[in-house]
């Protein structure tokens, strides 16, 4: 079994990464970029597994089988990967390597970098602990590392007062929403005397108590937090442009999306889909939906800086997945819902691909010309000319722009809300409006004629510039074969997260 | 075919478009600056110079509010909507929690009625 190996290894790389670094700077980077390397092939082989077989891969920590001697339920820890968690997996590691590359020579200058590379690891780590796990205290503790890695790397860069005060903030609220997700747990522990999430749903749907429902009330206020929905978006455009760009690139990529939509659809889905009024819960992240894509692409258009513009459309486009996951729930069984959820299931991969991008490119840009302010950075292109072109691939991809990735995904979601609720589709078109708007600034600003900052400005060196070129090759290898990957790969991985019977069979399975 | 809940339908969302139509009619008027109530026996401005102008083709929007400052006034309105947004939040974290907190608070309400 290779489900194991994509928490070891980067366990054990962030773990001997003090001692590497004894070695030297190269050994470090090296030892760092090896480990994501070895992770994203796990990733790889295990999404793989999972997408041929279409059956759930089913682990249990320290025994054969989860259930219990002589007892009919599950007693121990286990992880459980369907298409969703697999096809996530792949994602965090792919960005994650990526990330790392770019970090050998964007961070180059900074001190303290075994401290950066053991945490951009234990970020990596809790990542993939969330997607794999079938257990809610154990989900609970992978938050908790993915968090707490997030938190430090935020306050890395502590020479300014911007990231201290960043990570603080985020660091206080974080807890308090965590603590939100623990009560819930602890609820749904208190009532039911189980924590494996399968078992957890046959005993809800069994018995849905009003404790159930409540725990479901804290649970989704915690992980709307963790999206970044508005009104509770706030520490993410402070966090997000505070922390160095490649990590940026990893918190609007994958934190957001894994320890927030990710967990969300994971337990209104494989728990709570059958045992309450889905609809309701569905229409509840329909509203906080619209809310954040309209306020975070409106918040984008007005921006001065660079990645807190980027912070804001990250904000903006979380609204589309959580629009996609609301309609997905609240049609649950009908084809309206399985085209919606496919669509959120897509955007999230997308946004991944392109946020990095941007966020890697707003890195180049700081890195070189040492400002992120846009008033200032007015004609890169002639400077930076690849750079430009990188961000222009993401910006078109992000607005939406045929052949890129970002039309399918949005289209598959404005072809569902309109169908489930015109005025839905509405809202998602008018949210694009002010997305368009946003990155036009943005592109007017490095295609108009060059400034004084901008004089010496040159591209950044190879390490840089190669996570760049193989996110621009993914962006339009996607954008290519946008209905082959749907149907193949994204329709599937909706159907599965939506068979609670599938979920609950492979962990009770003898039971 | 046409039928009942249509034409219900119709009225629905004429009513509500009626609605939106009038408040973004008073938000227009309060944001602008040159819009006028033109009574009995006036004539409607073009703009606010000329007196005498009246809108070739709308002499009989007399005794509405009409010209270009209703256009105008929509635009104020989004812009001024923009500087809202602009006006950066404080960034208080007890602001932050009291989000957090409201946010589950409705979220929790909604559950338990229609859960």
């Amino acid at each position: 079994m290779i489900l194991p190996f994509l928490i070891i290894i980067p366990l054990l790389g962030a773990f001997s990464m003090p001692i590497i670094s004894l070695l030297g700077e190269k050994a470090r980077s090296t030892w760092a970029v090896l480990v994501s390397s070895l992770t994203l092939g796990v990733a790889s082989k295990v999404f793989y597994d999972v997408w041929s077989t279409k059956q759930l891969m089913v682990y249990t920590l320290g025994d054969t089988t989860p259930l219990g001697n002589g007892v009919g339920f599950p007693i121990r820890i286990l992880w459980e990967v369907d298409l969703f968690g697999g096809l996530l997996a792949l994602i965090v590691a792919f960005i994650g390597l990526m990330a790392i590359i770019y970090s050998t020579e964007y961070i180059k200058h900074d001190t303290g970098l075994e401290k950066y590379y053991t945490l951009i690891l234990i970020l990596e780590l809790g990542m993939l602990g969330i997607v794999i796990t079938g257990d809610m205290f154990n989900f609970y503790v992978f938050l908790e590392i993915m968090s707490i890695a997030s938190y430090a790397l935020v306050a890395f860069r502590n020479d300014t007062w911007e990231g201290i005060e960043a990570g603080i903030k985020y660091m206080f609220v974080g807890s308090l929403a965590s603590s939100f997700i623990l009560l819930g747990i602890a609820l749904l522990y208190g009532q039911y005397g189980t924590l494996t999430m399968s078992y957890l749903a046959v005993k809800i749907a069994q018995n849905p108590t009003l404790v159930s429902k409540v725990a479901l009330g804290f649970l989704i206020g915690g992980l709307l937090f963790k999206s970044g929905a508005v009104p509770v978006h706030m520490w993410l455009s402070d966090a997000h442009p505070a922390a160095p760009s490649s990590i940026s690139a990893m918190l609007s990529g994958l934190v957001i999306k894994v320890g927030g939509v990710y967990a969300l659809a994971r337990i209104a889905f494989s728990i709570y889909a059958t045992s309450i009024s889905i609809k309701t819960v569905g229409w509840i992240i329909i509203f906080f939906g619209c809310v954040t894509l309209i306020v975070g692409n409106a918040m984008a258009v007005i921006q001065t800086d660079m990645k807190r513009l980027f912070a804001f459309s990250s904000v903006g486009q979380m609204g589309y997945i959580l629009l996609g996951i609301g309609i997905g729930l609240a049609s649950y069984g009908t084809k309206v819902g399985d085209i919606a959820l496919a669509g959120a299931i897509y955007h999230t991969i997308n946004h991944a691909l392109m946020k990095a991008l941007l966020f890697l490119v707003a890195g180049a840009v700081l890195h070189q010309v040492g400002t992120k302010n846009l008033n200032e950075l007015s004609g890169l292109a002639k400077k930076m000319p690849l750079t430009s072109f990188a961000f222009l691939i993401g910006a078109a991809a992000i607005v939406g722009l045929p052949p890129l990735n970002g039309f399918a995904s949005k289209w598959l979601i404005y072809e569902s809300s309109a169908l489930y609720n015109p005025f839905l589709a509405a809202m998602a078109v008018l949210g694009t409006a002010f997305c368009t708007a946003a990155y036009i600034r943005v592109l007017f600003t490095f295609f108009g004629r060059p400034s004084e900052v901008v004089e010496n400005a040159e591209e950044p060196g190879k390490a840089m510039i190669i996570p760049m070129l193989v996110l621009i090759f993914a962006i339009i290898l996607m954008g290519l074969f946008p209905w082959q990957i749907s149907d193949k790969v994204m329709l599937p991985t909706a159907d599965m997260l939506k068979d609670q019977v599938h979920y609950i069979v492979a962990v009770m399975g003898g039971a | 075919m046409f039928g009942y809940w249509d034409t219900l339908y119709f009225l629905y969302v004429l009513a509500i478009g009626m609605i939106i139509a009038y408040l973004l009619f008073k938000w227009a008027e309060k944001s602008s600056m040159g819009t006028r109530k033109t009574g009995d026996g006036t004539k409607i401005f073009l703009s606010g110079e000329d007196e005498d102008n009246v809108i070739p083709q709308f002499e009989h929007l007399r005794g509405y509010y009409t010209g270009r400052h209703t256009m105008w006034g929509l635009i104020r309105g989004i812009h001024r909507m923009f500087l809202i947004f602009k006006r950066e939040h404080t960034g208080l974290l007890t602001d932050y929690v009291a989000y957090l907190l409201i946010t589950t608070a409705i979220i929790l309400g909604a559950l338990v009625i229609w859960g």
